[in-house]
């Protein structure tokens, strides 16, 4: 008895070392540009990325300047955090919907449906990223923010979770919705919607880091800078004039914040949603 | 717990970002007052971002959106508007401003062009990516040859052949580029030479060997991500990366001559590729400002490249002629390196008035002193190149940096400036592309022959000769 | 309207309402586009011409479309042989009674690489494997008694950073998917197994693998989707779309240059749809030979 709590012991030391050493080499990059964003831009431009400390190059200027309010930063702030919070309430609202329909369901085509949502989680976005920027102009919504969230709005993969999660659903829950006389829309509503909880958290979580840190389509769509993200802003530092490398690395290193408060919340439901649902293939 | 925490956090959150965006913004403009006034920015609510609107001028005027990927042209173009509305009250412009990033840039004109709307009214293209604007089928851009005209006599016509289709004149050049030696005189000294003895490829060579043999250090760099001295050395051959039916030829004697003689040059010791594979590129800039290298071979806007990010150097570098094959050579001396192209885009409703406004702003003998002034660079209307009170004015932060005056090389070679006509052709990118990504790299970085590089590139090129 | 709204409340006709949505933005943002690139790959856009198959034709001889997809194929084959075992590994560390406690500490700071985005994970990696003697990675080989690389000039040291990016990002993602797995496997098999005696690493193999192929399914499937359209980390790597000798591009890379910056439509267009084709095939290859769109049909 004895033997085992003592190997058990060395286990567990072992184990924690092996996940501490893993969780230093994760950190390793943030750590460096966290203190990165102490020291001049131009710095970095000489010298590159490291983990030197000196303090006697070392200030608070780079956050002066992000907080003074003399850069875009806070807008572009801003608009990520919008576009972020629709394109996931609109994503989780119409797949959760769809999703429904899949699931609980009988109908013609279903099958056939259902292969589409399969063969559409494989088709790369950017091979129809240019034809779809043609069709958006002629819609003219170029430069909107509806352009940037309409064609994911009925997202293949959320779809395909959300369905995944609900053929687990208790089938008497729709019967008895049912047999109180509630319409089909309702028992969605008012039955499972509320079930759905830990799956919607997890796939906020997901679309919400997609669209925080989506790229290259909006990178198209969007041309006025007032409309900027915060990742396309981001990219406009990348040229070394003025003070453009302090503003990136302090402006880097704010970003992970919001979103990784966020994520430790709601860490729980996460894996809670993620066990109930993509496992189950 | 945990949930009423995230919640407090979030709303926190979104609060405190609502109050910043709102104190940002009306700092931003207040910051930007040099450019826009209160009254116009309560106007539009989209002045932010990098988009500079103008002062509304008094009277009529016709807006203009301008897209630049270098920051430092907005302003210029924005005092120059000024200039323009006070003489032409008649034609007035407000200009909108707007600075993407390079890549951003160029890839949204593209598709904009192509899908026939979102483009802007004038936009600065920059020559590599020039060609793939003028060799299609149709041409999107407006033909300046009219608007040109008044400023013809006073600029170096090989800028504009770079921009040019079939007699037509697409972009307003914003400098020559002439290429220029840029000799680091202390370290130079200390190893006793004289960079003014320098005028053949040969001494050059030597000089090197000569500094070398002195320091231990590296005279000069090859480029590796750029061809600066390859084209250079190509034009004063009188060589070309094309054949006579404007096909791609890289393995052309001229083309292996040039690059051989490099290769002769890195086996001295003396010569090596530099961080950042060019002398135009953040590392470049510290490895040079740290004294790595004594020579660099560069168009002249290095100048600025030079006063920003080499400060160490400032009182320490001379500005010469570059070397060319022998002192009686009838080819061109040196060339116009790198260049925007201003174009005025051909659907835009004001295009004639853009292009008539755009003529004054860049090419005007008043925008060839802020162009040197401001940005550093060497005009195109070479009227103001023996000025010397503009040239050697005392207070011009390039007067002070530089140990002799920026223009006497300049002048030295203002009647032999060429151009490498090459760049208007459609296999340009291609040809370019291939060069400053593979052989250079294939050649000085892993020691692959001359000859074999050329002839490998020459047939990846020709897979997209049709 | 009575009857609009009877019509709509119909048990029958409920479903297609349901899936209305999906169908209608299939067809607006998935099947006309596509339709749209098939017509255009078979044009010259340059000389607005049609010129039949000669763009796929002229793919194949294009050497540089070929390292492009070299690159892409590596990549993902790189990533999968990565990010399916290790997660996997630590997955199973993180479920394991030992740690109970710290799991939830450990798991967050896992994913923070997750939140970065590409443009701000990209700009990182290519600060620290800078060429300089000052940059991190170099400073790291120097005092192990190496001598500096320049890291993104070079095909092996490029590709090696490709894939520490990748794993750098995704590392978290895919541990907590296989922690999911791992937790819905019901406990008492785990129990059976060891009264059995079957040692920790044969409860591994036998019991955990097996079990969590649905999640190594789903991780496989969205790794190569993701492995072979990755362009953006690349482009951030070498601060555009061109890197020496073409060591970072990738086929959407080169769709990217054709396309948009030579301006050459149609032949991006005829390598869009060849990336189409192959990832759609392994797809669906992987999902038929993993019996998942059986298991699709089976529940339907």
């Amino acid at each position: 008895m004895k033997s085992e709590k003592t190997s058990n012991l060395i286990q567990s030391i072992l184990i924690h070392i092996v996940l501490i050493i893993l969780a230093l080499l994760i950190l390793l990059p943030i750590y460096a540009i966290f203190l990165a964003s102490f020291k001049p831009g131009g710095l970095l431009v000489q010298y590159g990325l490291n983990l030197e400390i000196d303090f006697s190059v070392m200030s608070f200027d780079n956050y002066k300047l992000l907080f003074s309010g003399t850069s875009d930063y806070w807008i572009w702030f801003r608009n990520s955090l919008i576009i972020t919070a629709i394109s996931v309430v609109c994503t989780l609202a119409v797949s959760a919907f769809v999703a429904y329909g899949f699931a609980a369901y009988e109908f013609k085509f279903k099958q056939a449906a259902f292969l589409i949502v399969l063969l559409i989680l494989s088709v790369p976005f950017e091979v129809i990223m240019l034809p779809l920027y043609k069709q958006m102009t002629n819609w003219g919504l170029m430069d909107s923010y509806v352009a940037i969230v309409l064609p994911f709005v009925a997202h293949a993969s959320t779809i395909f979770f959300f369905r995944q999660y609900l053929l687990g659903m208790p089938i008497e829950l729709i019967e008895s919705g049912r047999i109180d006389g509630a319409n089909e829309y309702s028992i969605f509503l008012r039955l499972i919607v509320p079930i759905m909880k830990p799956a919607f958290a997890a796939m906020a979580i997901l679309n919400g880091m997609n669209a925080w840190n989506n790229y290259l389509w909006p990178l198209l769509v969007i041309s006025s800078n007032s409309k900027y993200t915060l990742t396309l802003g981001l990219n406009t530092l990348l040229s070394p004039y003025g003070n453009n490398y302090s503003l990136l690395l302090v402006g880097s290193f704010f970003s992970i914040v919001p979103i990784f408060i966020l994520f430790v919340c709601f860490q729980k439901y996460f894996i809670e949603g993620m066990t109930a649902g993509a496992v189950k293939g | 717990m945990k949930k009423i925490l995230a919640l407090i956090l979030s709303m926190a959150m979104v609060l405190s970002l609502l109050t910043a965006c709102g104190s940002s913004s009306s700092s931003s403009t207040s910051d930007s007052s040099t450019t826009t006034d209160s009254s116009a920015a309560s106007d539009s609510d989209d002045d932010s971002g990098d988009s500079f609107v103008m002062d509304e001028p008094e009277g009529e005027y016709t807006d203009l959106t301008v897209w630049t990927f270098n920051e430092l042209h907005q302003e210029f173009y924005i005092d120059m508007a000024e200039k323009w509305n006070e003489e032409n009250p008649d034609k007035q412009v407000r200009l909108t401003l707007m600075n993407m990033d390079y890549d951003a840039m160029h890839n949204k004109l593209s598709i904009a062009l192509e899908s026939g709307t979102g483009a802007p009214d004038v936009v600065d293209i920059e020559i590599g990516k020039f060609p793939s604007f003028i060799n299609g089928a149709s041409i999107d851009l407006y033909d300046l040859s009219d608007a040109i005209e008044p400023y013809l006599d006073e600029i170096v016509e090989t800028r504009l052949d770079i921009y040019s289709k079939d007699g037509s004149v697409y972009g307003y050049p914003t400098h020559v580029g002439t290429t220029v030696a840029f000799y680091n005189v202390e370290l130079l000294e200390e190893a006793g030479i004289d960079y003014e003895s320098i005028e053949t490829w040969d001494d050059w060579k030597e000089a090197g060997v000569a500094y070398y043999e002195a320091t231990g250090k590296q005279f000069s760099n090859l480029e590796t991500t750029a061809q600066w001295v390859v084209n250079l050395m190509l034009v004063q051959k009188g060589g070309s990366y094309l054949d006579e039916d404007g096909n791609p030829n890289l393995t052309s004697d001229e083309l292996t001559e040039v690059l051989n003689f490099l290769v002769e040059c890195q086996d001295t010791g003396a010569f090596s590729p530099m961080p950042g594979g060019q002398p135009d590129s953040d590392e470049a800039y510290a490895s040079f400002n740290q004294g790595d290298y004594a020579c660099q071979i560069m168009p002249f806007w290095q100048t600025s490249r030079f006063t920003n990010y080499m400060t160490d150097l400032s009182g320490k570098v001379a500005i010469a002629t570059v070397p060319r094959l022998s002192t009686s050579d009838t080819t061109p001396w040196t060339i116009g390196g790198g260049g925007t192209g201003t174009a005025i885009v051909a659907s835009s409703e004001n295009a004639e008035l853009a292009a008539e406004v755009f003529a004054y702003i860049k090419l005007s003998s008043e925008a060839s002193v802020e162009i040197w002034s401001v940005l550093g660079f060497d005009p195109v209307n070479t009227a103001i190149w023996t000025d010397t009170e503009i040239t050697e004015n005392p207070d011009n932060a390039f007067v002070q940096y530089f140990v002799n005056s920026p223009f006497y090389a300049l002048n030295e070679m203002a009647d032999s400036i060429g151009a490498l006509s090459d760049q208007t052709s459609a296999y340009w990118s291609d040809i370019t592309n291939e060069i400053s990504t593979v052989t250079l790299e294939e050649i000085f970085e892993n020691g692959t022959s001359v000859e074999d590089a050329l002839e490998s590139s020459q047939d990846t090129v020709m897979t997209y000769v049709s | 309207m009575k009857t609009i709204k009877k019509f709509v409340y119909n048990q029958k006709v409920a479903p297609y309402v349901f899936i209305l949505p999906f169908v209608l933005s299939v067809l607006l943002f998935w099947v006309v586009p596509i339709a749209q690139g098939i017509r255009l790959s078979f044009f010259n856009t340059l000389q607005e011409e049609f010129v039949g198959l000669k763009n796929y034709t002229k793919i194949f001889s294009d050497k540089i479309f070929l390292k492009a997809l070299y690159h892409s194929v590596r990549y993902t084959i790189g990533t999968l042989i990565l990010l399916l075992p290790l997660p996997l590994l630590f997955a199973t560390m993180l479920n394991s009674k030992l740690t109970s406690k710290t799991a939830g500490f450990f798991k967050s700071i896992y994913f923070i690489p997750a939140l970065t985005s590409v443009v701000v994970a990209g700009t990182i990696f290519r600060l620290m494997f800078g060429e300089l003697d000052t940059s991190l990675a170099n400073q790291v080989l120097n005092a192990l008694g190496g001598s500096s690389i320049k890291w993104l000039k070079m095909d092996w040291p490029s590709y090696f950073i490709l894939l520490l990016l990748a794993c750098w990002r995704w590392m978290g993602v895919n541990i907590l998917y296989y922690l999911a797995g791992l937790q819905s496997i019901p406990a008492d098999l785990y129990e059976a197994a060891s009264i059995d005696g079957a040692t920790k690493l044969q409860q591994f193999t036998h019991i955990s693998i097996p079990l969590v192929q649905p999640t190594t399914v789903y991780v496989m499937t969205i790794s190569i989707y993701a492995g072979l359209s990755m362009y953006v980390e690349s482009s951030m790597l070498w601060t555009g779309n061109n890197s020496p000798m073409n060591i970072g591009l990738t086929i959407v890379g080169y769709l990217y240059r054709q396309g948009i910056e030579k301006r050459n439509m149609g032949y991006a267009c005829a390598v869009g749809m060849i990336l189409l084709i192959i990832v759609m095939v392994i797809n669906i290859l992987q999902l038929i030979a993993n019996g998942t769109i059986k298991v699709g049909k089976k529940e339907g």
